[in-house]
């Protein structure tokens, strides 16, 4: 049923689509994580608006598939006048404004899960709102929220094989056409399953992991 | 109980009265002559063992019909295991424990011993009542409904008959009232009283109790004891593991100490806990008395 | 911009039968997803490590792998299999099987939930173990997972637009396909955007109120 000459001949090509892939779904996860501390702190202010608008971009991005946003994107850039953004930052902006809606989720968790009594103290020592942001809310809430944002990673992977939608070569679109061309379509496919096991069972394994071991540290 | 062990009760000059041997024997007779066997539960060189550590060591243990034995002894003496193991919660690895004659958990191949097929061992405990300290009361199930339940599935009974059973068996521990109420609705005392209808109900020649009030506020234990005394005057038979001395001072036939996985005393309540010679029983006891007795020490 | 709503109306038919076929890929897989899922946790928590460890790879491959090759996988690679699966039933399929992955999961840690003195308070009674997942651990368990039972489920929903892909003309199919023919791209897309918020809204307000029924036994007020 396999034919090993082909998978070998094949192997390079999705090997180097592999790297489009991690590099789209590593700058997503960058600026997700931008927005999501954004968007997280904007769902615990005090203020109802700026709450609201938080709440606002969670529904929207977490509500729409993936792909319909990615459509979205692909058709209406050039619309608003930018008919020249490369394939690649489409993909990247597509998948950087969901992963910013799910990051904020888990974020909002991590803030909440810091004592209220520590930013009492900062407070009361001077620091102000950013400070007290970038100095004591975040680094905590990223050591309390690695494993979840490790799993996003992951979801993250998975979902950058929907960016040939907006004209990438990525990973499952090099799988695709290779496929269509030697029609072993058992063969490609299982190998772009390959791939994708390649880094995604190391990345759910260290998830896991970092569970424990946080898991451990708190109790 | 009450005078002994409820702050504010006298300071008593014996400090255990031993009542129960006078309140009993009556009623004893009737149930001693319907079954021809009158041993319920029967032990014999029962271990156990946790990787090296054996919990259990040599245990030799029987239960009349009617009997009220209280397991007492310091916290990981083994006593809960002990009692685990007579419902083959915990499977016991050496020796034979066997009610009413048939031996339970374990079946002798010519390959040696092996666990019992399922259906086997709940035929053995079918008459096995089991209370625990956490009560384990089904909490979507309401107070009727958790008693109900296995009456329903296990012993096939219509609706009506189970809720009939069920009702009677929750006006008996005084929670008529509360048949409707989930397990949450309910204080730690009612979900216990409520978890010993839910074993009254299947009938159970003996009952296990594995200390039924540890995990009650002071102020609840009193009413589970009532329940668990009406039950001994009626002459149910019972293990009760537990740390109310009280309690097994007034009501048990024969009190065992348990140390380190080993019956280091047995006897009647007065010999226990009046002429008690082992030096760890003594220890035990003693402990006991400080924890307790603190108005000893009261200021004036 | 201008929006011009005679697009819609002049594709109300189509656009209809796409919405049915996204509302029927969505609960076929959804109900597909829970028999399996359910099947895959009852083994995982009483096989034996025969059971398991395949299991355990399935489920590990089926998590690590994008839905969309799985998709490829069932609908180009079955044929090769012998399972030659038009569109709609591979795409059910698909879903269901990566569906069940996550919904097993969600039932074990269910399973897990429930605590162990209640079992053997069971056991005691005589109550089988098949009774006992039945009328103990699930009822329980759902409450516990009602929340990851929905959310999940709202996943799936939003997974029926990668169905497009494998040509079952679903509601993202249709619409774009209309945008391809009007050159309506942005209007279609919006439409598509606010169809899928109210059906993933839907959905949600629909658990939370399944929530507050069946959670009713855990307050402490009667009722």
């Amino acid at each position: 049923m396999f034919d090993w000459p082909l998978l070998q001949q094949n192997a390079p090509l999705l090997l180097g689509a592999l790297w489009v892939t991690l590099q789209v779904s590593m700058a997503a996860l960058v600026f997700g994580f931008v927005i999501g501390i954004v968007v997280g702190s904007l769902r615990l202010s005090p203020v109802p608006l700026l709450r609201r608008m938080g709440g606002a971009y969670i529904f929207v991005f977490r509500g729409i598939p993936l792909l319909v946003q990615l459509l979205f994107i692909y058709y209406f850039l050039p619309r608003v006048g930018l008919p020249n953004v490369s394939p690649t930052a489409a993909a990247i902006i597509g998948l950087s404004l969901a992963a910013g809606a799910y990051i904020a989720e888990i974020m909002r968790g991590g803030f909440l899960a810091i004592p209220g009594g520590q930013l009492e103290a900062a407070g009361l020592l001077g620091l102000s709102d950013a400070q007290m942001l970038m100095r004591i809310r975040v680094p905590q809430a990223v050591r309390l929220t690695l494993p979840a944002l490790v799993n996003e990673m992951i979801l993250l992977i998975k979902a950058s094989s929907l960016v040939s939608v907006v004209g990438l070569a990525d990973l499952t679109r090099t799988a695709q056409n290779l496929a269509a061309s030697d029609y072993m379509f058992v063969q490609d496919y299982l190998m772009l399953a390959g791939f994708y096991c390649l880094i995604n069972v190391p990345l759910a394994y260290a998830a896991s992991l970092l569970e424990r071991r946080l898991k451990e540290r708190t109790a | 109980m009450n005078s002994l062990l409820i702050p504010g009760g006298k300071a008593p000059a014996p400090p255990y009265e031993t009542t129960r041997e006078t309140t009993r024997k009556s009623l004893d007779e009737p149930m001693k002559t319907n079954g021809e066997q009158s041993t319920v539960l029967t032990l014999s060189q029962v271990g156990k063992s946790f990787g090296n550590l054996r919990v259990l060591k040599g245990i030799e243990l029987q239960v009349q019909r009617s009997e009220v034995v209280c397991l007492i002894g310091p916290s990981g003496s083994g006593k809960s295991t002990l009692l685990r193991s007579m419902a083959f919660l915990e499977e016991y690895d050496e020796g034979e424990i066997r009610i009413e004659g048939q031996l339970l958990g374990w079946q002798d191949t010519d390959k040696g011993r092996r666990r019992a097929p399922q259906s086997q061992i709940n035929q053995v405990r079918r008459n096995v009542g089991m209370v625990f300290q956490q009560f384990n009361l089904w909490p979507h199930m309401t107070a009727l409904g958790n008693v109900c339940e296995a009456l329903r599935r296990v012993r096939k009974f219509s609706a009506d008959e189970a809720k009939k059973r069920g009702m009677a068996m929750l006006e008996k521990v005084g929670l008529g009232h509360k048949a409707e109420a989930y397990p949450a609705q309910l204080s730690g005392g009612q979900q216990q009283r409520v978890a010993i209808a839910r074993a009254l109900a299947m009938e159970p020649h003996i009952m296990l109790f594995d200390e039924p009030t540890s995990a009650l506020d002071p102020e609840l234990v009193g009413e589970v004891l009532q329940v668990m005394k009406t039950l001994a005057k009626e002459g149910m038979t019972m293990v009760v593991v537990t740390h109310e001395m009280g309690f097994a001072a007034q009501v048990a036939d024969s009190v065992i100490f348990l140390d380190q996985g080993e019956i280091v005393a047995r006897g009647t309540p007065r010999q226990i806990f009046h002429n008690a010679e082992q030096p760890r029983l003594q220890q035990f006891l003693q402990n006991y008395l400080d924890r307790n007795a603190f108005w000893q020490d009261a200021k004036p | 911009m201008t929006f011009d709503a005679s697009i819609f109306t002049d594709h109300l038919g189509d656009i209809g039968s796409g919405f049915l076929v996204t509302l029927g890929t969505w609960s076929s897989g959804v109900v597909l997803g829970l028999a399996l899922g359910m099947l895959i946790a009852v083994a995982q928590v009483f096989g034996n490590n025969l059971v398991r460890a395949p299991l355990r790879v399935f489920i590990e491959l089926i998590r690590s792998t994008p839905f969309l090759v799985q998709l490829f996988l069932v609908y180009y690679g079955g044929p090769s299999f012998g399972i030659s699966l038009d569109p709609i039933p591979a795409g059910i399929l698909g879903l269901g099987v990566y569906g069940g992955v996550y919904f097993a999961e969600i039932f074990r840690t269910g399973f897990q939930s429930v605590a162990r003195g209640q079992l053997e308070a069971a056991d005691c009674l005589g109550i089988t173990r098949l009774q006992c997942v039945w009328r103990i651990q699930v009822p329980q368990m759902l409450v516990m997972i009602l929340p990851a039972l929905v959310n999940m489920v709202t996943v799936l929903c939003k997974e029926t637009a990668v169905l497009s892909i494998i040509t079952i003309p679903e509601l993202t199919m249709v619409l774009t396909g209309i945008g391809s023919e009007t050159f309506a791209f942005v209007e279609t897309l919006l439409m598509l955007c606010i169809g899928y918020l109210i059906l993933v809204e839907l959905c949600s307000r629909l658990g939370m109120l399944l929530e507050t029924r069946v959670g009713r036994f855990m307050s402490r007020q009667p009722r």
